[in-house]
């Protein structure tokens, strides 16, 4: 799916907190970088229908935003709430909030869960679960109901670094599939591992984008420049 | 003790349908006003609006009501003259229910909205982002923050079944018909029997004792 924005605000009172001009959004791994408060948490809840702009427009596919969108969209938010249950219950709510039949979604436990090696949580309450623990089932219960535009805020800020490569690849296998996929992230390392396009946001603006190369090894802003040391 | 216990069960027989009309009446009392109070509650503890702190000001001060004050207006309402006089529910163990219901509403809904406000929003933008209907997170807010509204309705069951003013009121005490625990204590009290005043207290007291063993066994089991 290709997410297209114009002209998007975002205001609470008189502060600005987001002002894109113009943006597009494409199959594979769009990473969004930037400091705290930069606005990239806003930019994904706005996509996301969680927010709803001040001004401007969200297309997705040329389409505004609807029930049938909603549903193709999927977002895991920064601080996830876990269900007081099993791993494997909270894992699998989504699909079940969605009437997903359970063939199907054993099957998709099953196509899933081998990435993060979770297996031994699966019968383990949430409120046992270390923070790391907790990330990995929070990004299965997203990654599980295999929408076409996935957006992941800090999915892996809790986990080890054993832990992130595995989530990684999982996102890139994700991306693999045509999904639409967008991360938010501080971690420019990350950002190099994984993503097809970057974003850098600052005070509410996008600075710079696209291909990760481009972005990534050639950046013109200052700010960029003395993230990456160049 | 037990004999003696055998011995008063057996001499005021009169007193088990007391017992269980004073069940009947709060439990049934408790249930609805927590059908209503949890999901008002939550619905309210959900949205930001307008009224929201003057409504949340309003249910604080109904919680403090008096409960011959809701007798009293409870009476108005349907005693003949009254405009649901016509139903005949005037010293009848509903006019109780009634009166009850009233009493519990605003303590269930003002101490639901006060206790799920955080968790609720938390939950909520989760099941928004894994796709539930209003439904299922309303169903979901109520079944995540269950521990803290068993207590919710444990103390809405515990003020229904201990008034003694509103369903004295509307109930009239009558013997056989709406005799409650609470007014047979103050009957008897009264009349000067305290041994079976003072019984009959120590059966509120246990069942007040069970419930809230039962919901520490239900806490712990969590």
């Amino acid at each position: 799916m290709v997410i297209t924005v114009e002209n998007l605000v975002k205001d609470y009172g008189s502060a600005r907190v987001l002002d894109i001009e113009t943006l597009q959004l494409n199959s594979g791994i769009n990473v969004i970088l930037g400091s705290n408060g930069s606005g990239k948490s806003t930019l994904i809840s706005l996509i996301s229908g969680l927010l709803k702009p001040s001004s401007g427009n969200i297309l997705y596919n040329g389409k505004k935003f609807d029930a049938s969108i909603r549903n193709n969209i999927s977002v895991l938010v920064q601080k996830p709430y876990l269900f007081r249950k099993s791993s494997y219950e909270n894992i699998i709510s989504g699909l079940k909030y969605r009437k997903v039949n359970r063939d199907e979604i054993e099957t998709r436990v099953d196509k899933h869960l081998h990435y993060l090696d979770v297996e031994d949580l699966l019968n383990k309450k949430s409120h046992w679960l270390s923070g790391g623990e907790r990330a990995k089932i929070a990004l299965l219960r997203t990654v599980v109901l295999e929408t076409e535009v996935t957006m992941l805020d800090e999915p892996t800020a809790a986990m080890d670094i054993e832990s992130t490569f595995k989530a990684e690849v999982l996102l890139r296998d994700m991306a693999s599939n045509k999904r639409t996929v967008i991360v938010v992230t501080h971690d420019v390392f990350q950002a190099r591992r994984i993503a097809d396009y970057v974003l850098f946001m600052d005070k509410g603006k996008i600075i710079e984008m696209g291909l990760k190369n481009d972005v990534l090894d050639n950046p013109r802003s200052t700010l960029l420049k003395q993230i990456l040391n160049k | 003790m037990f004999e003696f216990i055998k011995e008063f069960f057996t001499n005021y027989s009169d007193i088990y349908p007391v017992i269980a009309l004073s069940l009947r009446v709060s439990l049934t009392a408790a249930l609805v006003a927590s059908l209503f109070g949890l999901t008002l509650g939550v619905i309210t503890a959900l949205h930001e609006f307008k009224l929201k702190k003057p409504l949340m000001r309003v249910t604080n001060t109904l919680m403090s009501l008096p409960p011959v004050l809701i007798g009293l207006l409870v009476y108005m309402l349907i005693s003949r003259k009254g405009p649901l006089g016509s139903y005949g529910l005037l010293f009848s163990p509903s006019a109780m229910i009634i009166a009850q219901c009233a009493l519990v509403f605003p303590i269930i809904f003002g101490l639901t909205v006060s206790s799920v406000s955080e968790a609720a929003k938390d939950i909520e933008l989760t099941c928004i982002t894994l796709g539930a209907g209003r439904r299922d997170t309303i169903l979901t807010i109520l079944s995540e923050c269950r521990m803290q509204l068993l207590s919710v309705v444990t103390a809405g069951f515990g003020r229904a079944i201990s008034e003694v003013g509103a369903v004295m009121m509307v109930g009239g005490n009558i013997r056989g018909k709406t005799r409650v625990m609470t007014t047979y204590i103050a009957l008897e009290t009264g009349k000067g029997n305290f041994e079976e005043a003072v019984f009959i207290g120590f059966v509120l007291l246990f069942i007040s004792f069970i419930i809230n063993i039962t919901l520490y066994r239900i806490q712990r089991r969590e």
